[in-house]
């Protein structure tokens, strides 16, 4: 029986199905470079961004990105799951994974589902228990955030550590280059007689 | 018969003997052995290491199917090893499979390469349990316990000849009877006990022999351990043959309703020995029963109930007819109310009855959706016709009185006639709550649909601001809010409420227009916490909201209190450096450099920036780790209040 409310809902749900939950990105990216960034895999139809409101600043950004089938998404999700797919930037790959309904904030409502209510006077036995319950969400909010901030933590860690040894690198090879290139290496090569190889 | 062989280094005894074969009957098969002090045995499952990453902590996972030595020593003593797959090492194959579980591994089966490999028994690096969790008849279904404990699980095969992940498993692997691989029908402790036992009973003495793993069905089969010059043992066709009685009793037991169950767990247990695992038992009768529960529930309820999906046994928490039983309307809304109530009056008698066979406490799944239903038991015997109005309450003005006498059922335990008298009076009772202005003072027994929801239809349009759009608009009405103090962020809502549903929420519950976004989830988001932003006319409103909500307790049908503080948002603007994207100077990167960072690409194994992303990866997957851990936790200790919070909601 498809009340209109559920045919909505269905049409939702086949719409999450299409749809890529893209994590990890650069705040800096946009909108076209992204659809230009997932036209590799198949037709975007949208892109629309997931807002930080409540989290910490330097959280990376999260997108969903709406396909035109299926399939495209499936392949979206297990190309970026095997091979690092690089966004906007090097190296910090992207992570896709399959979008749920409640990634969505205009999503239809759940058809058949009414919420009731009641409040709870401070003479009722349970008020204890619903404090105890409020106060543990606040606490599984700090927790939450906590994690949070030591992972954003960890990542700095991570990208300087990383842009150093690139720097390194850099420099190593272009000192490697430089040498060829002044024919430094060859007059070496020629005094101890061994073979090298010439510039370019 | 034994043989003590030294070997260098770690110590090594062999066990039963198997036969010989080979081409000058040189060969002599094992079925066990010992060694570093473990006891392997023939279908166990090691762990060998990686020849080729010797520090690895990933080592490959085996089942052995022989054992043998040459009778020239100086050939190493072998083992075939027939091979579970990691799924990390069939990655590419795994495209499309479904439910990979973090433990699962993967058999080797078909033809070719990486079947099975014969190895020097000295390179099995240590015991590691494979549980088989197929659905398989032919495969004794494990028991909670067993799963949990066990270091792997399996119920697919991966096929080596053609590459695929296959879901069913063939008769013969490797040339290696299914029956071996499947789990044996009770564990090793109970295995031994129970061969103590049956060698007693059969006067011959204790053999170490694996228990042959028990197919319900082949009662009387003759288990043939494939190999040339098999002798097949007396003992153990007669051991199966004892087995197999006490195993069938085991599994009608799990059968069986739970009182007489627990009886005869205890009972068998005692014939068992005491290796057997009770908890094993009561652990497989409870999934039984949570099966059969279900099932009369629903026709006994005829569909206006549902028994409550997980109903925990323990014999010792015996705080029986819980209260806390939770009943999910499955049709509610499709429901006519007259059919209803006499439907649920009926069970109700029924509950009762039911109820005070089953020891032990009967815990309640959380549900989302959750009628007021409870008590069944104290007010079953009772006024049934008490119970109409309680049933399909969902007006606030209701639940005042209501809940007052539910407060007091609440209480009430064990036994079915403690009902309170004074319950029904207050279920007339006026409302003490202030009537939210709503018309309706007391909803009639006979509407069915009662939800708070009617009320949204009278909801004021607010100048332009009626709908939501994610677009500007609301970012820039939230900042001036929280620039206002206006903005209030409710937490512990159920996570698949949309932002009208908040707003009605408040709505009814507060009496308060708003404006209501839901936070959408995401990966760091908590998954069962779901929170909105709600912007209220003026500080004044947002600051009795959040006192009222923090003083009282608004319960929500999904169990659970709000919780509502004031807002903070991030401040806008995007941080100019994201970290992870190395920027390197200008003159230091080459033009096909900068494209390829301008475009987006994946990157291949063959360079630093893979090694860097590969860096990343390994990041990211640390912290889906550390969340997910972090979540589970935090859903138990959730579900653990909720489950004493013992909701009652209209």
């Amino acid at each position: 029986m498809a009340t209109p409310e559920e045919a909505a809902y269905d049409k939702f749900l086949e719409r999450v199905r299409r749809t890529v939950y893209i994590d990890e990105l650069t705040p800096l990216a946009t909108t076209p470079v992204i659809e230009s960034a997932f036209n590799q895999f198949g037709t975007v139809k949208k892109v629309s961004f997931i807002p930080n409101f409540l989290g910490p600043k330097e959280l990376p950004m999260s997108v969903l990105v709406e396909m035109e089938t299926e399939d495209m998404a499936q392949a979206v999700i297990s190309t970026v799951s095997q091979l690092p797919f690089m966004v906007a930037g090097m190296p910090r790959p992207v992570r896709a994974s399959a979008a749920e309904p409640n990634m969505f904030v205009d999503r239809p409502k759940k058809p058949g589902r009414t919420i009731r209510f009641r409040w709870i006077e401070p003479n009722d036995p349970d008020f204890d228990k619903a404090r105890r319950m409020k106060r543990l969400a606040r606490k599984h909010t700090a927790e939450n955030s906590f994690m949070l901030k030591k992972q954003l933590e960890e990542a700095e860690k991570l990208s300087k550590q990383q842009s150093e040894t690139a720097v390194t690198h850099h420099k190593k090879f272009e000192m490697m280059d430089k040498l060829l290139y002044d024919g430094v290496a060859q007059k070496l090569a020629d005094r101890y007689s061994m073979k090298c190889f010439p510039y370019r | 018969m034994e043989e003590s062989v030294a070997s260098e280094g770690l110590e090594f005894k062999w066990g039963k003997k198997k036969g010989v074969g080979g081409k000058k009957k040189d060969v002599q098969f094992y079925e066990s052995f010992t060694y570093d002090g473990d006891e392997y045995r023939l279908y166990d499952c090691v762990l060998v290491g990686n020849a080729s990453e010797p520090d690895s902590t990933e080592p490959f996972i085996g089942m052995i199917i022989k054992i043998w030595e040459h009778a020239n020593k100086h050939i190493p003593k072998k083992v075939k090893l027939l091979w579970f797959f990691k799924p990390s090492e069939i990655a590419p194959y795994l495209e499309g499979v479904p439910n990979v579980l973090a433990n699962e591994v993967f058999l080797a089966s078909g033809e070719g390469l990486g079947l099975a490999n014969t190895n020097q028994l000295e390179a099995i690096g240590g015991k590691c349990s494979v549980l088989c969790i197929s659905k398989d008849k032919r495969n004794p279904q494990p028991s909670d316990e067993k799963f949990n404990s066990a270091d792997f699980v399996f119920c697919r095969a991966f096929d080596v000849g053609s590459c695929k992940v296959v879901d069913t498993i063939d008769d013969k692997i490797a040339g290696v009877d299914v029956k071996f691989i499947f789990n044996r029908a009770c564990s090793e402790k109970e295995a031994t006990a129970v061969q103590n036992i049956e060698a007693d009973v059969n006067g011959k003495s204790d053999s170490l022999k694996p228990n042959g793993p028990l197919a319900r069905g082949a009662s009387g089969s003759v288990r043939k351990i494939e190999d040339s010059a098999f002798e097949s043992s007396d003992c153990k066709e007669n051991s199966n043959g004892c087995k197999e009685e006490k195993e069938k009793g085991h599994y009608q037991l799990a059968i069986k309703k739970s009182t007489l169950a627990e009886e005869r767990s205890n009972k068998d247990s005692g014939s068992r020995g005491n290796h057997y695992n009770g908890k094993d038992q009561e652990s497989e009768v409870k999934k039984q029963l949570t099966k059969q529960k279900s099932m009369p529930g629903e026709e006994r309820y005829s569909n206006s109930f549902e028994a409550s999906g997980s109903r925990t046994i323990h014999s010792i928490s015996k705080k029986a007819q819980e209260n806390d039983v939770k009943k999910q309307l499955t049709k509610q809304k499709s429901m006519p109310t007259g059919e209803r109530y006499s439907q649920e009056s009926s069970g109700l008698d029924d509950r009762p009855l039911k109820k005070q066979k089953l020891d032990g406490s009967v815990t309640v799944r959380d549900g989302w959706d959750t009628t007021i239903l409870q008590n069944i038991t104290s007010d079953g015997k009772k006024d049934t016709g008490s119970f109409k109005r309680p049933r399909d309450k969902v007006t606030i003005e209701e639940v005042p009185p209501e809940k007052r006498s539910f407060v007091k059922n609440r209480d009430l335990v064990v036994s079915v006639s403690e009902g309170k008298t004074t319950k029904t009076v207050t279920e007339k009772g006026i409302s003490k709550k202030p009537s939210f202005g709503r018309a309706e003072d007391k909803m009639s027994a006979d509407d069915n649909e009662r939800n708070y929801q009617v009320t949204e239809v009278c909801r004021r349009p607010d100048a332009g601001k009626s709908k939501w759009f994610r677009s500007l608009p609301w970012e820039e009405s939230m900042r001036e809010a929280e620039k206002k103090g206006t903005l209030v962020l409710l937490q512990n809502l159920d996570p698949t409420y949309t932002s009208d549903e908040v707003e009605d929420i408040v709505y009814s519950a507060l009496n308060q227009q708003c404006e209501a976004r839901m936070i959408e989830r995401t990966s760091v988001t908590i998954p069962h916490i779901g929170e909105a932003l709600v912007i209220f006319k003026t500080r004044e409103v947002a600051e009795r909201v959040i006192r009222r909500l923090d003083e009282g307790c608004l319960l929500l049908s999904s169990g659970r209190p709000l919780v509502a503080s004031f807002a903070k948002i991030t401040p806008p603007g995007k941080p100019s450096l994201f970290s992870g994207h190395i920027k390197l100077h200008k003159t230091q990167t080459r033009r096909e450099m900068r494209d390829a960072v301008a475009t987006s690409h994946s990157s291949q194994p063959n360079n630093l920036e893979f090694d860097m992303a590969m860096e990343w990866c390994l990041h990211q997957a640390r912290h889906e780790q550390a969340s997910e851990s972090v979540s589970k936790r935090q859903l138990e200790e959730m579900k653990s209040l909720r489950i004493n919070f013992k909701l009652k909601l209209p």
